[in-house]
């Protein structure tokens, strides 16, 4: 701590970050990890519906962010169902309570009154270096697209968890933020902005195991333990699926938007298929196919150094013993 | 004899009696070489060639096929397939193949005429001639093999086995999902992975690493032969289109179907459970495979991966080897 070196000399502004997602264990992480960011100023966070519903989702995220001592940062609701197709949720992964079955203190904050498509649009306006990490469905995020034709020349980083450029966890080729709303996670895709796809193809390797996970228990703070204890469900849902521990698929899109290094990724035009008989809510990537898209500014990250990754984790969680 | 698809390695362990095999293709200047190789394997029995509309449209294919079948002197029954896919208008790779379909070296005109039955009754009449069951050969679209289990339900069990090229796991080339002959044909395709045949897969995945490069080309060239000539010149030409695009080599995907057959160790793969798109916007003959097994279905195709490259090359200097 007293390192000289780890202090920077001159002050560097924190970069504004807004959050969108569907609380969920794995947001939970994301919002514990972005709570304790130097380089991002978490200056808004969105709750969609998705792992299980908003009603859900939207509590989750404004008790998630009370327990990391973040009743600062406001909360606004999303939409309760994907744009066209009825919400299909995960509680089999999450838990009934999409937090594993753990129950948080209620936070004094309530959410913010305007909706979150006008609170992402708002932000973007206000902040020319937004970055947007979406870690749900892409419904909020398409709907502010759809409202404000002028929002994508506004909002140049967007890192997403979804998606998946080869295999799925939800279907054999699809992932669950996608198929859930695949119209609105091709609204994103095609609107210009170019998209960084963290998808199956490097979450599954972004995992701690149940070693790991025991490990961080032992931190002892009561972000620790809420940690640990609302992940034992979906740990034990992911290594009956024979994966090597619990995924945690929304800290990597952070950490990807926070420093790239620990992450391999390759541009590609990305597309979502909507009407396929079993393909829709496929992320359709054109990185090994002989016929390329038109668009191809996207970027599939398909790698990531692990041990790196979990230090991160770790580094981020010890901060709630710091103070 | 209970046959797992994976086991395919175990095809000869059991007998010493050559394997009969149907040939069906849309030659193309790959499934000419496969079947450059097909003809010249002691293990392989040709019981009849069938050709199909794909590369090019069905005459073109078919007088290639009776064209190839001259130069290698194949006196087994040909029959032309059905001049479009089940359920669709047709899709041609003239930019591949070129004009022809089998553009580049010289060749004989076909020896005899095509018999006037279609593909699938050839193939009907072949299955119900064989003592034992046969093996189907695929490298084009699907459309003759699905109109054979749509007409022929009751043949399934003198069906070995389809050792098919076509798919990709996790690539596709005509489309960002899709290979040419399933997205030609998806509704045959779909026929096919339904039908509980055992199927080995040589997808794109396997197929793009069967690259032989412009070294390996006058490696078979100077095994002397007019076969030998023939096939360097058909290699010439595919691998310029390849070369365009940026290939190191010319993916001699067709050849991976046979190899699998004749040469299973030289192949890795994988079984998985495959579902075809028909419908969609960007995914119309998708081969989706259940790598994470979300689906809870058990595999129905063996699905190659990865091939020895230098052993692949050998087994084509060796195959034109064999014609003199």
């Amino acid at each position: 701590m007293t390192d000289i070196k780890m202090k920077p000399s001159a002050e560097k502004r924190s970069i504004p970050l807004f959050i969108d997602c569907d609380t969920g264990v794995d947001d939970a992480m994301a919002l514990l990890c972005a709570a304790k960011m130097k380089s991002f100023d978490l200056i808004g966070v969105a709750a969609v519906a998705g792992n299980v519903a908003l009603d859900k989702t939207l509590p989750n995220t404004l008790n998630v962010l009370a327990l990391a001592g973040r009743t600062d940062v406001p909360v606004y609701k999303g939409a309760y169902k994907p744009l066209v197709r009825p919400l299909v949720s995960a509680p089999h992964v999450h838990g009934l309570n999409g937090l594993g079955g753990v129950e948080l203190d209620s936070s004094p904050r309530k959410e913010e009154p305007e909706p979150a498509w006008d609170a992402l649009y708002n932000a973007a306006m206000e902040h020319e270096d937004l970055v947007l990490v979406a870690v749900g469905p892409l419904t909020n995020v398409a709907k502010a697209f759809i409202k404000y034709r002028e929002l994508p020349k506004r909002l140049s980083k967007i890192v997403i968890m979804g998606g998946a450029a080869v295999g799925g966890n939800t279907t054999p080729c699809t992932e669950f933020n996608i198929v859930t709303d695949p119209e609105a996670a091709d609204v994103v895709f095609n609107s210009g902005v170019p998209i960084v796809m963290c998808g199956l193809d490097v979450t599954l390797k972004a995992y701690l195991t149940g070693t790991e996970l025991d490990e961080l228990a032992k931190l002892g703070t009561p972000q620790a333990i809420f940690s640990y204890q609302s992940q034992q469900n979906a740990l034990r849902y992911e290594m009956s699926k024979g994966l090597p521990g619990i995924c945690l698929h929304d800290p990597a899109a952070l950490f990807f938007a926070e420093d790239e290094t620990m992450f391999t990724a390759r541009k590609a035009g990305i597309r979502v298929e909507t009407r396929g008989s079993i393909t829709s809510g496929k992320t359709v990537t054109d990185l090994d196919s002989d016929k390329k898209m038109s668009y191809r500014e996207h970027r599939v990250v398909l790698d990531i150094n692990r041990d790196a990754f979990r230090e991160r984790i770790f580094t981020l969680m010890r901060k709630y013993s710091e103070t | 004899m209970v046959e797992t698809r994976s086991n395919i390695q175990t095809f000869y362990a059991s007998t010493s009696q050559p394997l009969p095999i149907i040939l069906d293709g849309d030659p193309g200047h790959d499934d000419a070489i496969a079947w450059v190789l097909a003809r010249s394997r002691p293990e392989l029995r040709i019981l009849c060639v069938t050709s199909v509309c794909g590369n090019q449209t069905i005459e073109k294919t078919t007088y290639n096929a009776g064209r190839i079948m001259a130069l290698l002197g194949m006196d087994v029954p040909l029959a032309m397939g059905l001049p479009k896919p089940l359920f669709r208008d047709p899709i041609i790779a003239d930019t591949v193949h070129g004009k022809t379909g089998l553009d580049g070296p010289e060749l004989p005109e076909p020896m005899k005429s095509p018999v006037a039955c279609s593909a699938a009754e050839l193939m009907a009449q072949c299955l119900k001639e064989s003592d034992e069951p046969v093996v189907i050969v695929p490298t084009g679209p699907l459309t003759n093999v699905g109109a054979l289990l749509l007409l022929y339900p009751e043949l399934k069990s003198k069906i070995r086995h389809i050792s098919l090229m076509g798919g990709g796991i996790a690539r596709g080339n005509w489309t960002p999902a899709a290979e040419f002959n399933i997205l030609v044909d998806p509704d045959a395709a779909k026929i096919v992975f339904e039908s509980g045949i055992p199927i080995t897969m040589a997808g794109l995945d396997v197929t793009e690493r069967a690259l032989v490069y412009p070294e390996d080309f006058e490696r078979i060239r100077r095994v002397g032969n007019h076969v030998a000539s023939v096939v360097a010149g058909w290699l010439e030409f595919f691998y310029h289109f390849h070369q365009s695009l940026g290939y190191p080599g010319a993916p001699v995907h067709d050849a991976v179907a046979v190899t699998a057959l004749i040469r299973p160790e030289i192949l890795t793969g994988e079984d998985l459970y495959v579902q075809v798109e028909t419908k969609g916007v960007f995914c119309r003959g998708a081969t989706v495979g259940d790598l994470n097994k979300v689906s809870g279905k058990p595999p129905n195709a063996y699905c190659l991966k990865d091939i020895n490259r230098n052993a692949f090359v050998d087994l084509l200097v060796e195959a034109v080897t064999y014609y003199g």
